[in-house]
C-alpha cells in the first residue's frame, strides 16, 4: 500500500511529493491534466527586480526532483470520490481504486467569472482558459479580444497574451449586476490595483500609487481617471468603462460598452459597440475543495482566503485522520506560497509516518511558508494573514 | 434589466432572472434555491454556478454563507461512466 497519495500535481502537490519521497515514503501523485505542473504551466511574469518567473521551467524542475526522489506521477487520472476505511484512504479514480494510509488534497483553485449577457457565446472564456490555451496548448485564442474584469490575475495574463502576440484591445469592468460585487465598482477596483502598482512597468504609475494612500485621494484618482484609460505595456486599462453585453450570433462579434461613473453607473448616451472575436472574463478564484467535502472534512468560511477552506493546522493536517491539504485549497495565494506549503505538508506526512529523522526540518518548513509569504510579489488579498489566523483558531478549537 | 437574461446554470439552463425572482419571492436559503430552480443540479455538479447561487442569496436576502458549505457535494465529483462506477473498468 502507498504511504501517501497526493491529488493534484501543481506546485503544492509536487513539492509535497519531493519532500515526503526524500524522507523514504512510498508516494504517488495523480492529476487529471495530461501534464504535471498545475497552474504553474501557464505562468510567465516579471518580478519587480526584472527577473522572470517561468512556471513551465519550475514545473519541469519539480517533476524531475519528485521522480528522482522516488515518487510516482500519474497524469490523466481524475479522482471522483474519497472515503476513509479503517486505517486507510480509499480513492476512486477514472483509472480505478487506489489505497493509501495518508491522503494530501492539493487540488488548487477554480475561477468564478462574473456572468455577463452573452457570456455563453463561443469565443467567450475565462481568463485562466486563455492562459492555458496560449501558454500551454499554444493555440491562438483569437485576433482581437477584450478582457472584462481588471484584477491582478487578468493584468498578468493580458501581458502573457501580448508576449504571444495576441491583440488585447482593452481591459474594462463588467457592468453592475446583482452579483457583480466590487468587480464592477471603479473605486474598489482602483484600490485593489494600487496594491499591485509596484509591479507596473511605468514609473509614473508606481509613483502615483505612493501618493494615493487615503481613500479620498483614491476616489479623486478614480474620478480623474481618463476615459480612454492608462496603458500598461500598450494595453488600455479602462476603469471607467463597463461591458454591458457580449454580442454575436453564432460566436463573439463584439462587446457593447458604456462609460461609467466612479460608482459604476452607466452614463447615458455613451454606449457603443466595439469589435472583438474573443472575450476573456476575469473573476475571482475560489479553493477547489469538493474532495475535502465528500471526505467529510469540516470547513471555515473565510472570504479573504477565497471562500470555504478545509480546517487545517500549520502542519497542514485536517481534523480527519491522515487527511492533509496544501496549496490554493487552503486559500488563494501565489505559486511560491503553494510550493512552500507543499514542502511543509510533505514533511508533516513524513513526521506522522515516523520517518522524519530530524523534526526541526518540519518546523523550519512551516517557518519558511511565512518567509515566502512576506516576500511574495503577488499578494492576492490584503486580509490573508487575518484569514489564516482564523482558520488556525478554528483548528485549535478542535484541538488539532 | 438586461443583465437578467443571463444564463447562470448552463446544464439546467437557469437564468439569473429566475434565480433572483425565486430568491426574492421565497426569501430562501441557497439550498432551497437550488432545489426550486434545479440550478447546480445538472451533470457538472454545480462546478461553475455554485458560487453564484450563494452570491444571489447574499445579494437578495442578505444571508451570508456560514462555515458549513451551503450546497453539499455529492460523489462522483466528476462525470463518470456507469461502466466505471459499476466496476467494469
Ligand atoms: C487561472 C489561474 C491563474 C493563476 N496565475 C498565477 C500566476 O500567474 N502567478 C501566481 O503566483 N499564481 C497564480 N495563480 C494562483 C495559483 O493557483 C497558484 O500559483 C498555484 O498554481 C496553486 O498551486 P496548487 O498546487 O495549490 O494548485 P494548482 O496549480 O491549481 O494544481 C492543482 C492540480 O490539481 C488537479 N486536480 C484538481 N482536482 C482534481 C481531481 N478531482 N482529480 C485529479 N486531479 C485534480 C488539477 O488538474 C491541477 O493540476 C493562478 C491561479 C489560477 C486559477
Amino acid at each position: 500500500m502507498l504511504d501517501s497519495l497526493i491529488i493534484g500535481a501543481g506546485p503544492a502537490g509536487l513539492a509535497a511529493a519531493v519532500a515526503s519521497a526524500r524522507q523514504g515514503l512510498r508516494v504517488r501523485v495523480v492529476d487529471e491534466f495530461y501534464q504535471p505542473g498545475g497552474r504553474l504551466l501557464g505562468q510567465l511574469h516579471q518580478e519587480p527586480d526584472g527577473t522572470w518567473w517561468n512556471g513551465l521551467a519550475e514545473a519541469a524542475r519539480l517533476q524531475q526532483e519528485a521522480v528522482e526522489a522516488g515518487a510516482e506521477i500519474r497524469c490523466g487520472v481524475s479522482v471522483f470520490h474519497v472515503t476513509r476505511q479503517d486505517t486507510s484512504w480509499i480513492v476512486s479514480t477514472s483509472e480505478g481504486v487506489m489505497e493509501a494510509s495518508m491522503l494530501l488534497i492539493a487540488t488548487g483553485a477554480s475561477e468564478t467569472p462574473v456572468p455577463i449577457p452573452g457570456w455563453t457565446l463561443p469565443g467567450v472564456m475565462s481568463i485562466g482558459a486563455a492562459q492555458v490555451m496560449t501558454n500551454v496548448q499554444r493555440v491562438r485564442v483569437g485576433t482581437r479580444g477584450v478582457i472584462i474584469g481588471i484584477n491582478i490575475l487578468s493584468v498578468a495574463i493580458a501581458r502573457e497574451l501580448l508576449l504571444a502576440e495576441v491583440k488585447v484591445d482593452r481591459m474594462i469592468l463588467p457592468a453592475h449586476s446583482v452579483i457583480s460585487g466590487d468587480a464592477s465598482h471603479p473605486v474598489a477596483v482602483m484600490q485593489s490595483m494600487l496594491r499591485i502598482a509596484h509591479l507596473a512597468p511605468s514609473p509614473l504609475i508606481r509613483m502615483g500609487s505612493k501618493w494615493m494612500k487615503s481613500t479620498w485621494m483614491q476616489r479623486l484618482g478614480t474620478a480623474l481617471y481618463p476615459s480612454r484609460g492608462f496603458s500598461m505595456w500598450g494595453i488600455p486599462i479602462q476603469l471607467r468603462t463597463a461591458a454591458l453585453a457580449i454580442i454575436g450570433v453564432n460566436q463573439v462579434e463584439g462587446v457593447r460598452i458604456a462609460h461609467i461613473t466612479p460608482d459604476g453607473q452607466p452614463v447615458s448616451g455613451t454606449e457603443q459597440i466595439i469589435p472583438a472575436d474573443f472575450v476573456c472574463i476575469a473573476g475571482e478564484l475560489s479553493p477547489l475543495a469538493e474532495l475535502a467535502a465528500v471526505a467529510g472534512c469540516p470547513f471555515a468560511y473565510v472570504p479573504s482566503l477565497g471562500g470555504h477552506i478545509p480546517i487545517h493546522n500549520e502542519r497542514m493536517q485536517t481534523p480527519l485522520d491522515g487527511l492533509y491539504v496544501a496549496g490554493n485549497i487552503t486559500g488563494i495565494e501565489s505559486a511560491k506560497v503553494a510550493l512552500a506549503q507543499g514542502t511543509a505538508a510533505g514533511m508533516s506526512m513524513a513526521f506522522s509516518h515516523g520517518s522524519l529523522r530530524d523534526p526541526h526540518v518540519l518546523s523550519d518548513s512551516i517557518k519558511q511558508i511565512e518567509i515566502v509569504r512576506n516576500n511574495a510579489t503577488l499578494q492576492f488579498h490584503p486580509g490573508i494573514r487575518a484569514g489564516r489566523m482564523q482558520v488556525g483558531l478554528m483548528a485549535a478549537e478542535r484541538s488539532l | 434589466m438586461e443583465s437578467h437574461r443571463v444564463i447562470v446554470c448552463r446544464c439546467e439552463e437557469v437564468s439569473l432572472a429566475d434565480l433572483i425572482e425565486t430568491a426574492s419571492s421565497y426569501s430562501c436559503t441557497a439550498r432551497e434555491l437550488k432545489l426550486r430552480t434545479r440550478a447546480g443540479m445538472g451533470c457538472c455538479g454545480g462546478r461553475t454556478c455554485r458560487n453564484m447561487l450563494d452570491q444571489v442569496i447574499e445579494a437578495v436576502t442578505g444571508q451570508k454563507p456560514d462555515h458549513a458549505v451551503s450546497l453539499g457535494y455529492q460523489p462522483p465529483v466528476r462525470p463518470m461512466s456507469f461502466q466505471l462506477l459499476g466496476g467494469r473498468k
